[in-house]
């Protein structure tokens, strides 16, 4: 069946003008909360979300923001409502939230909200969300092996950080003992109070300048021409069930237990239900996730293929239903470990473009290398007689699509719009010679198109240190579409051709000695059509460029 | 008198704006010249014809070339060969692996204007603190110079690490390659094109340097020789991106600082304007047909970064912040899911909007404002088009039945549209900045700048908007402001606790030697000749720099220093990202030193005052928030100091229309500037 929408009986100029303004509202929001925050990860990397919601709690606006956190910032205002009751908010005031199996994500992502006044009534909600450094877990930045929630730092639920205008003391006070690093944390609390307050008083011009009846009947509209757009792209695709089923390599703890993730989606009409219930139940090591962040992964999946250009708001995901299992990888229960929350949900993505590959052969792409390929490391400088913590994660390939190859060492969904280091800044500030960075000759899936091609990373330590790495999806390298080949998986090799040569993907706190080597290769992304369909001066230019080599020209392309 | 006239060229797209002042009788005077796509200098020269009858009366002559940015744009730079270090040259192709555009999952970088297969890893290897690991690989430089030479490369660029904490590898790279290859080929080393860290960055510098250098080169000595012919007997300078000017002799040997010089007149014309007026915030727009620029002037000067971008390609560069935001007058208004939308589609130059007659359909803000009776449709862009009125209401009528309106509120709801999208872009661009837009004045120039202005301060709370004399020519005024430029880097990497302030100094020292020295070659007299210094500071750990300005070269040596320093940085800080943390251990990142030569400027040319309150007008029927109004139509070159009037009015001129609505109200200042003021404002 296929729904239809009534136009509201609103003047078409006024509601475009407040839709363009809702938007920029949010983006003054983000803008606001990249100008104040203290550390890298926020305004380097975009490790953050704004959102401005209205009384309903519906997405009146927001920034692109990292995708993972898309459309979850009012799971936690209705959780407080839930909690604590409507009557509950109050002018002045501004709430904090980072509970994992509320929010979703690992404790490291905090929330901070409050809701909107206008002239006694509440008008909304903004929210903003952005990684902290540190929130005290066991290790330094968070544990690659914990294995229940409260190694992994403070978990607050929803409490006041300010009230009636008023900082509550007591909870700032705790917040700050609890964290490694108080001045760069309170920092980033103060951008994120910043940030919401020009949201508030944004929402507040807004609807004085319109009037709440007539925001109200925009905001309708609005709603209305996204769920339009969007019901008409799923009408499209043919009715029918579409399966995908992915592994992660292990949870980090088991290292020879695999964890299966399956996704069934059903297309109805211009309706779409996306079900995760058979994935394996959570696990003792910390790969889990609360629900809130499963659904936002199905939602970055499905507004990949279904409304990419599209600001979100509430009439956003309304053809859209979820089935998440409590008690699996996907919808967590306390006191599951959560700090790496998010390597299933790269996979997800990936996976909601593999089911409807038969479908939307033209949108989908081939797998990407997913995950953030992270190497860590720590010791003392001798050059300056300092401590120093160096965290990287490092690129590798995507899939390739209908009409291109994929692109070649890139960041992973998950970690936004990330940089690597460079080699000058890394080998100034961290006792590391990095002796190679090159990309990885034949890693991506070969195709009519060709996935990208993983990068191969080399440091040589000039003193003893200690590293710890998590390189994930070698058990299923980055999947080709409709004949294109698979990737190459991920590698990671220690001292590679010396006798002690070692291979391993996850460790925690390896001790290295000055002179020792560590190699580390990403994947590729998968290829889509049969590569023998491919051109031969394509391959050869890919010979001449470097991106295969000439046996693979031969073996694979038969050129 | 050797040279009567000061002339600056501005070269766009469609037009190249000239302006000239003569010394003798202290006006200035604009005019315009079609722009030759395909020989610039041809434009140019025509330019210069039609501003002065004897080119040997030219005394100063300052142009923005846009030979470069062209070349880049459209991808017709010269074939380069990169020589980077063994192991890491894919470093350029890695780009550093972000994805810009984080729900797209087509995602493809920025093209890179070099292909792997022109990418050559040579052997050396500097370390972190300068000391030489590996020797350069002599042989495999001249085995690549042989195969350069093979294969039709029109320039090397060369990058290796640490280039600029020891360049040693890089200059013997280049001397090997000029021995192999003669002394015409074309060799950017990094290290030249940008002295400052961060391999992807200082590559990609030098590759753009390399790419674009030639064409500039052959261009500025093509046209030098061509105005020397005619007799045009002073240097021609050249805009840089940072604002500062060069002669075209240096500018050949800097081609990479010339790249981003279009648009910045502007901001330079908005900052002399703000020191001549007395108001140190200024939001400047500058909106054409096909395009619309924001710059902002705080504390009396044009905000600068240290970095620029090209479609995504990075440049370590002094550059002045353009913020391109919008599409200008060629938006077009469409439906989608039953709504409006305006823009960010643009209908071009071609076939541009309707009412240009040259096949388009689709309604454009151009023709919304043509069918409000805000633009006439003979004065448009100096009467060099003749708008079509019939076809401009033809385009919105289609649209305005699709939603029931009237052909009038359809087109007054486009330009709504339009400004209140124009002015969210400016407000977000002051908040990231930290600047509230209430407490600037808006100045509007460019063809359409003026139209929308008024509208746009109202979106923004802004009091009072200045229209300058030549709005269409306002950038081109602007490079008759600025100074000699010369810009210097010395990275100097340091954590507050080891510095050196003795060497601190003796570093800038050596640098303003080198700067002031360059100046002689500028042609700068001795006595003009100064040196401003500044250090990029951050706090531990952060990744950002702010440029922390210094007294003088010798400040670092004196007691106290690094307490001035943290307060100065803790102060900047607080005012650009709103917090600060004094006491915090601070980094010290990059020296800089701007070597500035003063040329003689011409102040602005005072207007003469009014001698009766009187001025010749007619009035004509303007549309404002639904109404037609009766509006008062005048000439600006009527209007004197001492006019003034209430709005609805529109103010025209050849290169620009002033549209002031109801509630507002004009007046004329000393230098023949507009104000526009709301009047429920001070």
């Amino acid at each position: 069946m296929t729904t239809t929408l009534d136009r509201v009986d609103i003047d078409p100029v006024t509601v475009e003008i407040i839709r363009n303004a809702l938007t920029s509202a949010a983006d003054d929001m983000n803008a606001t909360l990249i100008r104040s925050a203290y550390t890298p990860i926020i305004y380097e990397c975009g490790d953050c979300v704004v959102a401005l919601l209205d009384a309903d709690h519906q997405v009146l606006g927001q920034s692109a923001g990292l995708p993972i956190f898309l459309g979850n910032l009012e799971t936690c205002t209705l959780a407080t409502e839930e909690r604590f009751g409507r009557e509950v908010w109050q002018p002045g005031d501004v709430w904090i939230l980072n509970d994992s199996y509320l929010g979703g994500t690992h404790l490291n992502d905090v929330t901070i909200f409050g809701p909107v006044f206008d002239d006694g009534t509440l008008i909304g909600f903004t929210a903003s969300r952005a990684h902290w450094i540190d929130v005290g877990s066991k290790d330094p930045g968070g544990s690659m092996d914990s294995v229940t929630i409260f190694q992994e730092g403070l978990r607050l639920g929803p409490q006041k950080l300010v009230d009636g205008g008023e900082p509550v003391h007591g909870v700032i006070d705790t917040i700050g003992t609890n964290v490694r690093f108080p001045y760069p944390t309170t920092g980033d609390m103060n951008a994120m109070i910043a940030c919401i307050t020009m949201g508030e008083k944004r929402l507040q011009e807004i609807v004085r300048r319109f009037g709440l009846d007539t925001v109200e009947a925009a905001r309708d509209e609005i709603f209305r021409q996204t769920e339009l757009l969007e019901r008409a792209v799923i009408e499209a695709i043919p009715d029918g069930v579409y399966d995908a089923e992915g592994v992660l390599d292990n949870d980090g703890i088991d290292l020879n237990t695999p964890i299966p993730i399956r996704l069934r989606i059903t297309v109805s009409g211009d309706t779409i239900d996306l079900d995760v219930t058979e994935s394996a139940d959570q696990t003792v090591g910390p790969v889990n996730c609360g629900v809130a962040q499963a659904v936002s992964a199905l939602r970055v999946g499905y507004k990949l293929l279904v409304s990419p250009d599209l600001p979100g708001n509430g009439g956003s995901f309304r053809s859209m239903t979820t089935q998440v299992r409590e008690g699996s990888v996907l919808g967590a229960r306390s006191p599951a470990a959560c700090q790496w929350y998010f390597s299933h949900l790269g996979l997800l993505i990936d996976m909601v473009a593999r089911a409807l590959a038969p479908a939307l052969p033209d949108s989908v792409a081939g797998a990407s290398h997913g995950d953030s390929m992270i190497i860590l490391t720590a010791g003392v400088d001798p050059r300056v007689g300092r401590e120093f913590v160096s965290l990287e994660a490092t690129v590798g390939g995507w899939g390739a699509w209908q009409g291109s190859d994929g692109e070649s060492a890139l960041i992973n969904n998950v970690n936004g719009s990330l940089k690597d280091i460079p080699i000058e800044v890394h080998e100034t500030r961290y006792p590391w010679r990095i002796t190679e960075y090159r990309i990885r000759e034949d890693s991506g899936g070969a195709g009519r198109w060709r996935g990208g091609n993983g990068v191969i990373r080399e440091y040589e330590a000039q003193t003893d240190l200690s590293v710890s790495l998590w390189f994930e999806r070698s058990r299923q390298p980055a999947w080709g579409l409709f004949g294109g080949e698979d990737a190459v998986g991920p590698e990671v090799v220690v001292n590679p051709g010396r006798p002690d040569e070692r291979r391993l993907l996850k460790v925690n706190g390896l001790d290295l000695k000055a002179g020792d080597v560590v190699r580390c290769s990403t994947g590729g992304g998968g290829g889509y059509g049969d590569p023998v369909e491919r051109s031969a001066d394509d391959v050869r230019a890919d010979v001449s460029d470097g991106n295969i080599s000439a046996e693979a020209a031969m073996t694979r392309y038969g050129i | 008198m050797s040279g009567r006239y000061r002339v600056a060229m501005d070269i766009g797209g469609t037009f190249t704006d000239v302006v000239t002042y003569d010394r003798q009788d202290g006006v200035f005077a604009a005019s315009k010249a079609s722009t030759t796509p395909g020989n610039l200098s041809e434009g140019v020269l025509v330019g210069v014809d039609a501003v002065v009858e004897r080119p040997a009366d030219i005394a100063f002559l300052v142009h923005g070339t846009t030979q470069g940015l062209n070349a880049f744009l459209e991808r017709r730079g010269v074939p380069v060969l990169l020589l980077g270090t063994a192991g890491v040259e894919d470093s350029y192709h890695i780009a550093r692996g972000p994805r810009t555009r984080l729900y797209d999952l087509h995602y493809r970088k920025p093209v890179p204007l070099v292909p792997r297969r022109d990418i050559v890893g040579i052997g050396g290897r500097i370390a972190a603190d300068g000391s030489e690991l590996t020797p350069l690989d002599e042989e495999a430089v001249r085995k690549a110079a042989r195969g350069a030479a093979d294969n039709g490369y029109g320039a090397i660029a060369v990058a290796f690490l640490f280039s600029y904490k020891n360049p040693a590898h890089e200059l013997r790279t280049r001397e090997i390659l000029l021995d192999e290859l003669g002394a015409d080929v074309t060799v950017s080393l990094s290290h030249e094109a940008a002295k400052e860290w961060r391999e992807y960055e200082r590559t990609s510098s030098a590759v753009v340097d390399a790419y674009t250098g030639p064409i500039v080169r052959r261009y500025l000595v093509d046209l030098e020789q061509r105005l020397t012919d005619r007799g045009v007997a002073v240097p021609l300078h050249v805009m840089q991106s940072s604002g500062g000017i060069l002669t075209a002799d240096s500018a050949r040997r800097r081609p990479l600082q010339t790249l981003l010089s279009g648009p910045v007149g502007g901001a330079i014309a908005c900052a002399e304007l703000s020191g001549h007026t007395g108001r140190p915030n200024l939001i400047g727009i500058d909106m054409g047909g096909t395009s619309f620029d924001v710059s902002l002037i705080v504390d009396g000067e044009p905000d600068v970064s240290a970095e620029a971008q090209l479609e995504g390609l990075p440049m370590l560069m002094s550059v002045v912040n353009i913020h391109t935001v919008g599409a200008g007058g060629g938006s077009v208004a469409w439906v989608e899911a039953g709504g409006l939308r305006v823009g960010p589609r643009s209908a071009g130059a071609r076939p541009g909007p309707a009412c240009y007659g040259r096949g388009g359909d689709e309604p454009t803000v151009t023709d919304a404002n043509l069918v409000l009776g805000r633009i006439d449709p003979d004065g448009f862009a100096g009467g060099q088009l003749t708008l079509d009125t019939t076809l401009a209401a033809d385009a919105v009528e289609g649209l305005a039945e699709q939603f029931g309106l009237t052909t009038t509120a359809m087109a007054e709801g486009i330009c709504d549209i339009a400004n209140a999208k124009m002015a969210q872009a400016i407000r977000t661009i002051t908040v990231a900045r930290g600047i509230e837009p209430r407490d600037s004045a808006l100045v509007a120039f460019g063809g359409a700048g003026p139209m929308h202005a008024a509208f746009l301060a109202r979106e923004l709370g802004i009091a009072e908007t200045v229209v300058p004399r030549f709005p269409g020519a306002f950038s081109a005024w602007g490079m008759l402001q600025t100074q000699i430029r010369q810009d210097y880097t010395e990275p100097y990497f340091f954590l507050d606790e080891d510095l050196d302030g003795a060497d601190m100094a003796a570093t800038l020292a050596r640098m303003e030697k080198t700067g002031v020295d360059s100046l002689s070659s500028e042609g700068v007299a001795e006595d003009q000749r100064t040196a401003n210094h500044s250090v990029d500071v951050r706090y531990e750990a952060q990744e950002y720099t702010l440029t922390v300005p210094l007294t003088d070269a010798e400040e670092p040596s004196r007691p106290g220093f690094l307490t001035t320093l943290a307060e100065r940085f803790a102060a900047l800080h607080e005012a650009r990202y709103g917090h600060a943390n004094l006491g915090a251990p601070i980094e010290l990142v990059t020296l800089r030193t701007a070597a500035i030569g003063q040329v003689a400027r011409p102040a602005p040319q005072p207007w003469p005052a009014a001698t009766s309150a009187e001025f010749p007008h007619q009035l004509c029927t303007v549309v404002f928030d639904g109404e037609p109004h009766e509006s008062v139509v005048v000439r600006r070159d009527d209007l004197y100091v001492g006019h003034t009037f209430a709005g609805p009015a529109i103010v025209v001129e050849d290169t620009a229309t002033t549209v002031v609505p109801p509630d507002h109200t004009v007046g004329v200042d000393d230098i023949g500037s507009l104000l526009i003021r709301r009047k429920d404002t001070k």
